[in-house]
Parts: C-alpha cells; sequence; structure tokens
C-alpha cells in the first residue's frame, strides 16, 4: 500500500508520515517528492528543520526546478530584519499567496517538514482548523507532512492524524535495512485499510518493499476436529443401503403439495393474516375509549 | 378488521410487540412520529430500525442522542446519515453542523431510501430459494418454514417505523429539495484568525447555539407559530462536536484551558430541545478526548447514549467470533422519561454489521 499512496494522483489528499527518534522518516518523504516530482508536480516545501541544500540532496535533476523551497530554516522566529518564512506565517492566506506566485496549474504539492515544528508554536486546534482550511481551499492537490511523533502529546498526534487520509508510522525493523512501515489508508467513502510492511529506501530515493509481515489479514487455519461417527459400532443397522433409499425418496409423505400450491403458500403476501371480523348484533362495538372520562 | 379500542397488552420483555394506541385527536401527529408503548412520549425513528429496538423504540422528541464514534468515523458518520436521511422521507426540518465537510456535501452522501413494501424485499429474497427444490435449503417435510430466518439474531419491532435505505445509492436531488435545511458550517460561521477570549463556552460552540437558537424561534418550533401552519420536527445532526476543528482542545489536552465548554453547549442545546419540538444527535470523537472525566459529563448530560467500536481500529488480531460483523455497539445511557424504568435490551453484546440495505445490529453469539 505504500507505493499505492507515493502513486496516488487524485486530489485532495492529506499525507502524514509519522516518525520517531528511533527511525527517520525523512527519507521516506524525499522518495515521495521525488515521486512527485516525475510525475511533473510542483512541490512547494515549508522547510524547518533542514536546510535546502540537504533536502534538495538526492531528488532527481531533471526535475528539481519543479520543486520551491520556501526557507523557514534560517530564521524561523523572525530574530533578523527580513525572514524568509517564519512559523508565525503559517496561515492559508499566506500559503496560498507564496504559492499563488508560481502561477502554475492545479498540480501542488504542498510539503511540510516538520509539521511539529509548527505544533510548537502554534495551538494543535490552530494547526488543524489551518490544515483543514488549506485542503479545502482548491490551491493544493496535496498535502504532505512529516511528523515526529515523540514530541508531542497523544492526544495531539491522534487529532492530527484524525484529519488526514493516509498515515504512515515508521519504526525500526528488525534488520538494519529494512524499516516498518504500517499503513492506515481511509478512502472518501470511509473504507478502511491497514498494511504493515517492510521498505528500504535506495540512495536513488526508491522505495522497495522487501516482505509483507504477516498481518491479522491472514485466516487463521481453524484446527479440523475429528468427528466420531455416531452411526458406527452399533448392534443395529442404522445406515441404508442404495435399494432402501432410493424406495424412501419414493414415498409420499403426508401434507406434500404440488409445487404450485407449495409456492402459493409460501408466497408473502403483504397483509397476510388479517383478521376478518364482521360485529354480531350482540356485540358492543363501541368506537369510543372507555378510559375516556376518566378525569386524570 | 379494525383495532378493537385501546387495549393494554401486558408488558413483555422485549419489543416485539405490533401494538399501537389508538391516539385520541387532541394529541398532536406529526407524520413521522408515533407515541411510544413504553411511556407514551412521542418518538421518532433514527433511521436505522435495529437501533430504535435497542434504544427502546426511538428517539422521543426533545431528547438528545450522543453517538462515541469509532475510530475512523466511518459508522459513526453513516448513522448520521441515516438520521437525516428518516427526516428527509418524513418530510421533517434539518439543521446540520459540522466543522469539517460543509453540510452541503453531507446532504448529498445521504442514502436513497427503500420504498418499497417491507414486505415485498423478503419476498424476493424467498423466490430465489424457491427456484431449485431440489437444492439444500428446501426442506422436504417443514417447508413451510423454509423463508423463515434459523435464528431470530436481528432486533426489530414488528411494526413498521422507520424505513430501510440503501446505502449503494445516494438520494435523489429532487426528494432532498422538498425539505428545508438549514446549515451551520463553521469555517463560513465564524473567521479562523479570530483571537479566542476567555469564555464560559468556546466561540463555535456559542454561535452554534446562537444558531440553533435562532432556527428554532424563527421556524417556531417551540411553539410560537401562528395556527394556521402545521408543526414538524427539527431533527439536528451535529457531527464530531469536541474535535480540534471546532477549536475545542479536549482532545488535544490533558488539560484543555476550558474543559467545560463542551458540557455548556450541551446543556444550553438539551435546554432549547426541552422546549421545542426537535430532536438532536451529536457524535463525538470519544477516543480522542485525554480526559476521561469530560467523557462521563459529556454521557451523563445527554439522554441516550451509545458508543461504535470498530474491528478496524483496533490492533492485532481480532476475537474469531467477530468476523461476520464490523464493529461493537455499547449502550451506554437509555433516558427514563416520565417513568421510573427504562426498556433495555436483554443483552449486552451487540454487534453491528453495515450491509447494503440494512444497518443490522445483532447479539453476538457465543458458540
Amino acid at each position: 500500500m505504500l507505493l499505492d499512496i507515493m502513486q496516488v494522483t487524485e486530489g485532495g489528499g492529506f499525507v502524514i508520515i509519522q516518525d520517531s527518534v528511533d527511525c527517520c522518516g525523512r527519507q521516506l518523504l524525499k522518495s515521495f517528492m521525488n515521486a512527485a516530482l516525475k510525475r511533473e508536480e510542483i512541490i512547494h516545501v515549508l522547510g524547518f528543520e533542514v536546510c535546502e541544500d540537504e533536502l534538495r540532496a538526492g531528488l532527481d535533476s531533471r526535475c528539481i526546478q519543479r520543486l520551491y523551497f520556501h526557507d523557514g530554516f534560517t530564521d524561523p522566529l523572525g530574530w533578523t530584519e527580513c525572514p524568509a518564512l517564519t512559523v508565525h506565517q503559517f496561515t492559508p492566506q499566506q500559503i496560498s499567496a507564496r504559492i499563488g506566485h508560481s502561477e502554475q496549474p492545479k498540480s501542488v504539492m504542498l510539503v511540510i517538514d516538520s509539521l511539529s515544528w509548527v505544533l510548537r508554536h502554534h495551538p494543535a486546534t490552530v494547526v488543524c482548523q489551518r490544515l483543514q482550511e488549506l485542503r479545502r481551499g482548491g490551491a493544493l492537490k496535496s498535502i504532505l507532512a512529516l511528523l515526529h511523533s515523540d514530541m508531542h502529546q497523544q492526544g495531539i498526534v491522534g487529532s492530527v492524524c484524525h484529519l488526514a487520509t493516509a498515515v504512515i508510522s515508521v519504526s525500526p525493523g528488525t534488520s538494519v535495512k529494512h524499516a516498518v512501515a504500517k499503513t492506515t489508508r481511509r478512502t472518501k467513502s470511509g473504507r478502511v485499510t491497514r498494511e504493515e510492511e517492510y521498505f528500504t529506501v535506495s540512495e536513488d530515493l526508491t522505495v522497495t518493499i522487501e516482505a509483507q509481515s504477516m498481518h491479522s489479514g491472514k485466516a487463521q487455519a481453524e484446527p479440523e476436529e475429528f468427528e466420531a461417527d455416531p452411526a458406527a459400532n452399533l448392534t443395529f443397522n442404522l445406515r441404508l443401503s442404495e435399494v432402501e433409499r432410493e424406495a424412501k425418496e419414493k414415498l409420499s409423505l403426508p401434507f406434500v403439495f404440488s409445487q404450485e400450491k407449495k409456492s402459493a403458500l409460501l408466497h408473502h403476501r403483504p397483509g397476510a393474516g388479517r383478521i376478518l371480523y364482521e360485529p354480531d348484533a350482540n356485540d358492543d362495538f363501541d368506537q369510543e375509549d372507555p378510559d375516556d372520562d376518566l378525569n386524570v | 378488521m379494525s383495532k378493537v379500542g385501546a387495549e393494554h397488552k401486558p408488558r413483555l420483555g422485549c419489543n416485539t410487540t405490533s401494538f399501537q394506541k389508538k391516539s385520541r385527536s387532541k394529541l398532536v401527529s406529526i407524520p413521522g412520529t408515533r407515541p411510544s408503548v413504553q411511556n407514551g412520549q412521542l418518538i421518532v425513528s433514527t433511521g436505522v430500525t435495529s437501533l430504535d429496538y435497542v434504544i427502546g423504540g426511538g428517539l422521543a422528541v426533545g431528547t438528545l442522542l450522543l453517538i462515541e464514534e469509532d475510530k475512523y468515523d466511518s459508522y459513526s458518520r453513516m448513522l448520521l446519515k441515516y438520521f437525516l436521511a428518516e427526516g428527509v422521507v418524513c418530510g421533517h426540518n434539518l439543521f446540520i453542523a459540522s466543522a469539517r465537510d460543509h453540510p452541503e456535501d453531507i446532504l448529498q452522501e445521504l442514502p436513497a431510501p427503500i420504498l418499497d413494501d417491507i414486505a415485498s424485499t423478503r419476498v424476493e429474497e424467498g423466490q430465489t430459494k424457491l427456484g431449485d427444490p431440489e437444492g439444500q435449503d428446501s426442506m422436504k417435510i417443514a417447508w413451510r418454514y423454509q423463508n423463515l430466518p434459523k435464528v431470530q439474531t436481528a432486533l426489530a419491532s414488528s411494526s413498521r417505523f422507520g424505513h430501510y435505505y440503501d446505502v449503494s445509492k445516494t438520494m435523489d436531488a429532487e426528494m432532498r429539495q422538498t425539505t428545508k435545511c438549514n446549515s451551520f458550517f463553521l469555517p463560513d460561521e465564524l473567521p479562523i484568525n479570530s483571537a479566542t477570549e476567555p469564555s464560559q463556552m468556546n466561540e463555535g460552540y456559542m454561535a452554534l447555539l446562537r444558531s440553533i437558537q435562532g432556527v428554532i424561534r424563527r421556524e417556531g418550533f417551540d411553539g410560537a407559530t401562528p395556527q394556521n401552519k402545521s408543526r414538524n420536527i427539527l431533527r439536528i445532526g451535529l457531527h464530531s462536536l469536541g474535535s480540534a476543528l471546532w477549536g475545542d482542545d479536549i482532545c488535544c489536552k490533558e488539560n484543555p484551558s476550558n474543559a467545560s465548554s463542551l458540557t455548556t453547549f450541551l446543556y444550553g442545546l438539551r435546554a432549547l430541545l426541552r422546549s421545542s419540538l426537535s430532536v438532536g444527535v451529536v457524535t463525538v470523537p470519544s477516543h480522542l478526548i485525554q480526559n476521561r472525566a469530560i467523557m462521563g459529563r459529556v454521557t451523563k448530560l445527554c439522554d441516550t447514549a451509545i458508543a461504535l467500536e470498530s474491528f478496524k481500529g483496533l490492533e492485532g488480531e481480532t476475537n474469531p467470533l467477530y468476523k461476520d460483523y464490523h464493529g461493537l455497539l455499547h449502550v451506554k445511557q437509555i433516558p427514563h422519561l416520565n417513568c421510573l424504568v427504562c426498556e433495555v435490551p436483554d443483552t449486552k453484546d451487540l454487534a453491528f454489521k453495515l450491509k447494503r440495505k440494512q444497518f443490522t445490529i445483532e447479539t453476538c453469539q457465543t458458540q
């Protein structure tokens, strides 16, 4: 599923890569970016954690001009006179303005490296609302964000991931080369799929899935019970021979109706079970409720 | 040929009576409602007949149903859509509030009602079996029982209150347009960058409460109408209250800055509901709320409370007993409305399954 998400072409997606100190997710982030660049998409990166050169390293040099890096690394809090991008400029209007500068058709992917940085400086509710506004705005096709799950309280991580269409958690695998990616994907119709895969990211940023770890989707082989045959080892004969079986089938049972009568009786007519009642002369068929004249 | 008078049958343990009390002309008769057989309250259907059975016949007018969302909000959203679709089919007015998806999008996703007679859908299932008389399922001697289900696991009362919906199709636009729908979409109502002042209630909730109050007063659901207008029910559906998109941080922090914001809102909402002909359904992402005490207060402030637990959200392997179902349904609270006892379902092991034509809630069979 990891490769499917990487190659997804429909818009409106919000992918979060969750990593931790044990296993960094930036390589996976860069491979996502590389795949998008190859698909002729335009990428705008809000970079707070690593410098531009480090992020551009390894990406496909032919498409590199489609990557626009907004530098929030050198001066994120605006201590100098003219900062390139501060963390306080993380608002839908300002981001749309920056993206709008390039005047390209609508296949823009916004990469946030990393969302944890933004969450340290703004309340989580504000960040969630702004992200949702960016998604609905229409200037972007998709948003990809890196989130360090061990930097925040569980509630914040949960709230932000609740908004996402796909969440990929990377963690170290059993061997040094491979990492484990647990992917949860939610489609628009509400269907949720989960998968766990071992993957490696090579030098040229291609992701290879090594092996699928056995998830709970595998049906457990139920132990077959050996049923004892109750008709064995008896002093009387319970089995039928062929001749006896044929004779039994030919026997006509009482209350066996023809097929038409059976289907007529089985056909469930609406209003079956009506009670037809004709009041007699002696019946006191009074429509009024006898409790009507109670003064309760 | 007709029901004879207004008899009182002895109270059975379960609500499988088709008895309907003959109503006197003084009571309000609004389409889509009927008096409850248990306590005489006016009830409406939630849109899911199994759920109506589980909560005691239906939702009483003037009460609030709390649905605790499942982890990915798939089934709770479906229940909200059923509730709204039932409102469209019965001709009630709707009020939809959401902070995430626009109410128009929610309206467009409403499932299409199956408007044939309910009995005829059973006939279809029966006909396919009849075509194969030598098949495994046909019985030679007990053929009259051929079409009955083997074990009565689905819970439903036999009276036809409530409709069935086909989730693979959406409702026609003409049917939707016949209902009057008020919507509240938070990003449109409040500017995002407004500074949040500390107050009793969050700004978003305050605006929502005012909007609901405005609709109730304007449309006259609280009895302030002129006499010529016929009465109708207002169905209020609030999606994902308490989530971060409403500006409330109970889902983000263990010590939220305003922990009583949601509870104050629910208190105000319930007061509005009690004094008007309206029904409310609220979904809350309880799995995200960090402070357990808040969820307890929220449950107490709503009348009926159910929780959905989907098997997709669980880590690891699920119990093999659950392979036929999509999740578990927990009934947390059922109100006592003008009575001393309330009807609760016989068992607490309820599991739900979303099929194409029905959302069934069944008792988990432990083998």
